[in-house]
């Protein structure tokens, strides 16, 4: 033992000696290095932007939500953001601490809703979770309908006092909101498939009733499974 | 002096009383008869007797009796069975005669020679053939009569009648204490009173004629006053020979004719099968004995009976008989039997009426409904949860609802409450109260839980937080512990078990107690009340916790 541990202790310094050059590439190598995420600036250092116009009927929402929407775009994602109001139009650009090249495209997304006529609580929703969606499309999409028909197509979606929409946003953890024609659906994907398919049938026609009763099974299905 | 014209002179002598008695019978009026007279049926008698021996000579074949036995001491039955037996084979052959003599002229009617046992000569002859004319005319009268009677009961009585019951008819008809005429005349009356109108009509046509012109009456040729023996010759024929069947028929089918074409003369059929119902009439009269006549009423009941099964049947007897195939209104007539398969329908009464109504009186005074009830159903397991859908727009953003759903997955927070209503968790809180309570009351008597499965959400906290182990309230009827209940020191004896010794050991430290107690006491009194020092008190409050000697605790109130 001794001989060995002589051998070793000798040879240690032995073949540090001997290996010093060698023993550097075999025994010890250097740790691995760890590189950081890129920013989006050192990426490629350039700066990029995106310009979201606004529609009149959200101006004076904007100009009502202005904070809520600057606090979390600027403080979390780290995202400069600004109103053009001769243009009428929001500008993001990332600064040079953006942790995420996804953060801008959050942020773009997030105003769109906003436009879009979502709540900034709602909106806000999607710079927090990423897989959130938006989608929207038309009432003509589904089913062609002219004069009362729309109208009346209108009415049975929101159902008195919205309630009909609400219902299905409660159920399916979406938010939804119908401008004139079109409709445009906030959540996951999945939810936003239910909320889909429940909007459908009321726009072909069926009863809210029929349509909650359907909803009720899937959302309990749902919920089973997660 | 009498109606007879020329009597003759060796009959003459008893002639006049019994001529007498017959014109005397004849114009005695009708009502004489109805009651039973002496004199008349002295009269009576004595023609009969008269008319039987002037009837003698012209019995062709030899008679038991020479004379009528029609004494007071022999009844009618007796005397016109007499007459019978002389009369009966006499008719046919008078008839005959008297159809003889009707085609003659009346000139040839006077050279007419009467067979007669005496001789007598041809002016007698003429007497006698005028009287006999007469006789036999009035005897063919009164016989005919009789035979008439005879006949029209049996017409009456019916086509195919036999001669046993003829008989027999005859001899019902006989009453005591009247005599033939009477009878006759009488059964006239009877058959007046006791059969029908036709009868009647038929009788007094016959007894309005006065003098003998029965005979146009009786004319056979006629059909119009048709006697049994036009129809019914065969009274005593034996009802082996197969002619007398046809000729009953025969006469059946005569019966018929004569009643349906009353007024049509010229039968000559009936001429022909007179004669010969004559002929056998006369063999069989006297050989009836009563087997005989009871087999032939048995032969025509028999008779009657296949003649009823040959013709067609009743409606009643034929099936299925629809409406077309019987006479109108007949089911009404019949007894119809139904196999009513319900029962006779309620009478509704004024009574039941108010039985019923006193019934649902009642019911409703009680509440008492035969109301279908639902069998409630034994919830076996707990209501699934239905997820409510609330309708209102929800509170919270969709950030916050998905931070908190992540947060749930992740296991950072604890799950919310599930259904969430506000007038659930009232309720919640309002039985969680009364389960506070009841769990207080049940804890003195511990009863486990009765497990009901629930299928709620359950809140992911250990389950310690959830169950309480410890009983919320316990009585504190045994809180304290024995020892402090009880602190002695040592062996502690009942008072069963003590010893001798020991019992003498305690009265003594009893003993030594009381003269401290006393000596303690004078002490006291000897220092006076101001100084009302307490004893040892160990300080806990008013009550005095009073520390004794033998350090046992025990309250004290002041």
């Amino acid at each position: 033992m001794e001989v060995t541990s002589d051998r070793q202790s000798s040879a240690a310094p032995t073949s540090m000696e001997l290996d010093s050059s060698a023993g550097a590439g075999v025994d010890k190598l250097p740790p691995k290095p760890e590189f950081a995420a890129l920013s989006a600036q050192e990426m490629d250092g350039k700066v990029e932007f995106r310009r979201i116009p606004v529609p009149p009927h959200r101006y004076s929402p904007l100009k009502k939500n202005w904070m809520e929407m600057y606090t979390p775009v600027y403080e979390q994602m780290k995202i400069d953001i600004r109103m053009n109001l001769k243009a009428r139009k929001i500008e993001l650009k990332t600064r040079r601490d953006t942790p995420e090249v996804g953060n801008l495209q959050k942020c773009a997304d997030f105003v769109h809703a906003f436009m879009l006529g979502f709540d900034v609580a709602d909106a806000v929703a999607l710079l927090r979770l990423d897989d959130l969606y938006v989608e929207s499309f038309e009432i003509q999409d589904v089913k062609t309908l002219r004069g009362e028909h729309e109208k009346r197509a209108i009415g049975r979606l929101s159902g008195k006092g919205g309630k009909t929409k609400f219902t299905i946003e409660n159920c399916t953890r979406t938010r939804i909101v119908i401008a004139d024609r079109k409709i445009h659906i906030l959540g996951s994907f999945v939810n936003i498939k239910v909320a889909r398919d429940s909007l459908c049938s009321l726009i072909l026609g069926s009863p809210a009733g029929k349509v909650y009763s359907k909803l009720r099974s899937v959302t309990a299905r749902l919920a089973e499974r997660c | 002096m009498a109606p007879n014209p020329s009597p003759v002179g060796g009959v003459l002598e008893p002639l006049p009383p019994a001529m007498e008695a017959l014109e005397r019978l004849r114009t005695a009026a009708p009502p004489y008869y109805l009651t039973p007279s002496p004199d008349l049926a002295r009269l009576a008698r004595e023609a009969s007797t008269h008319l039987f021996s002037s009837l003698l000579p012209f019995c062709t074949n030899p008679l038991p009796l020479d004379r009528l036995l029609a004494d007071e001491s022999f009844d009618a039955e007796q005397i016109w069975h007499q007459i019978e037996v002389q009369s009966r084979p006499l008719l046919p052959v008078l008839r005959r005669d008297l159809r003889r003599f009707e085609k003659m002229a009346p000139e040839e009617l006077l050279g007419v020679k009467v067979p007669q046992e005496d001789g007598r000569g041809g002016k007698e002859e003429k007497d006698l053939e005028a009287e006999d004319m007469e006789d036999p005319g009035e005897e063919e009268e009164i016989l005919e009569d009789e035979q008439a009677e005879g006949g029209e009961r049996n017409v009456r009585r019916g086509g195919g009648a036999s001669d046993s019951l003829l008989e027999g008819n005859e001899s019902d008809y006989s009453e005591d204490g009247r005599d033939d005429e009477d009878k006759d005349e009488d059964e006239d009356e009877d058959e007046d009173e006791d059969e029908d109108e036709d009868e009647d009509e038929y009788l007094i046509e016959h007894e309005y004629d006065p003098q003998g012109d029965g005979r146009e009456n009786e004319d056979p040729d006629s059909g119009l006053f048709a006697k049994y023996d036009d129809f019914f010759g065969d009274k005593n024929k034996k009802s082996s020979q197969p002619g007398d069947k046809k000729k009953k028929w025969r006469s059946s089918n005569k019966l018929e004719q004569s009643d349906e074409e009353k007024e049509s003369p010229g039968d000559t059929d009936i001429d022909d099968r007179q004669a010969d119902d004559a002929e056998l009439d006369s063999q069989d009269d006297e050989t009836l004995s009563t087997f005989e006549r009871q087999s032939r009423k048995l032969k025509s009941e028999i008779e009657q009976m296949e003649k009823e099964n040959l013709a067609p049947k009743t409606w009643a007897m034929l099936g299925e008989v629809s409406a077309a195939k019987r006479p109108k209104n007949s089911a009404l007539e019949v007894d119809l039997d139904f196999e009513h398969n319900r029962g006779p329908p309620p009478i509704i009464t004024e009574e039941s009426t108010d039985i019923i109504e006193d019934i649902i009186l009642k019911r409703i005074r009680e509440g008492h409904f035969d109301d279908v009830q639902r069998a409630p159903s034994l919830p076996s397991k707990a209501p699934k949860e239905l997820k409510e859908l609330d309708d209102n727009k929800s509170k919270k953003g969709l950030a916050e609802i998905y931070e908190e759903e992540y947060a749930q997955t992740t296991g950072l927070a604890s799950a919310p409450l599930s259904s969430s209503d506000e007038l659930k968790k009232e309720a919640g809180a309002l039985f969680k109260r009364l389960c506070l309570k009841l769990d207080a009351l049940s804890h003195f008597h511990f009863a486990p839980k009765p497990v009901i499965e629930d299928l709620s959400i359950q809140a992911n906290i250990p389950a310690l937080a959830m169950e309480e182990v410890a009983p919320l309230a316990i009585s504190d009827a045994a809180m304290l512990a024995p020892e402090e209940i009880f602190s002695g020191k040592g062996d502690v004896k009942e008072e069963a078990e003590l010893t001798q010794a020991d019992r003498k050991r305690r009265r003594a430290k009893k003993k030594r107690k009381f003269k401290a107690e006393e000596a303690q006491k004078t002490a006291k009194k000897a220092r006076g009340n101001k100084n009302l020092d307490r004893p040892n008190v160990s300080g806990l409050g008013n009550h005095a916790l009073y520390v004794d000697e033998e350090r046992s605790l025990f309250r004290l109130d002041w």
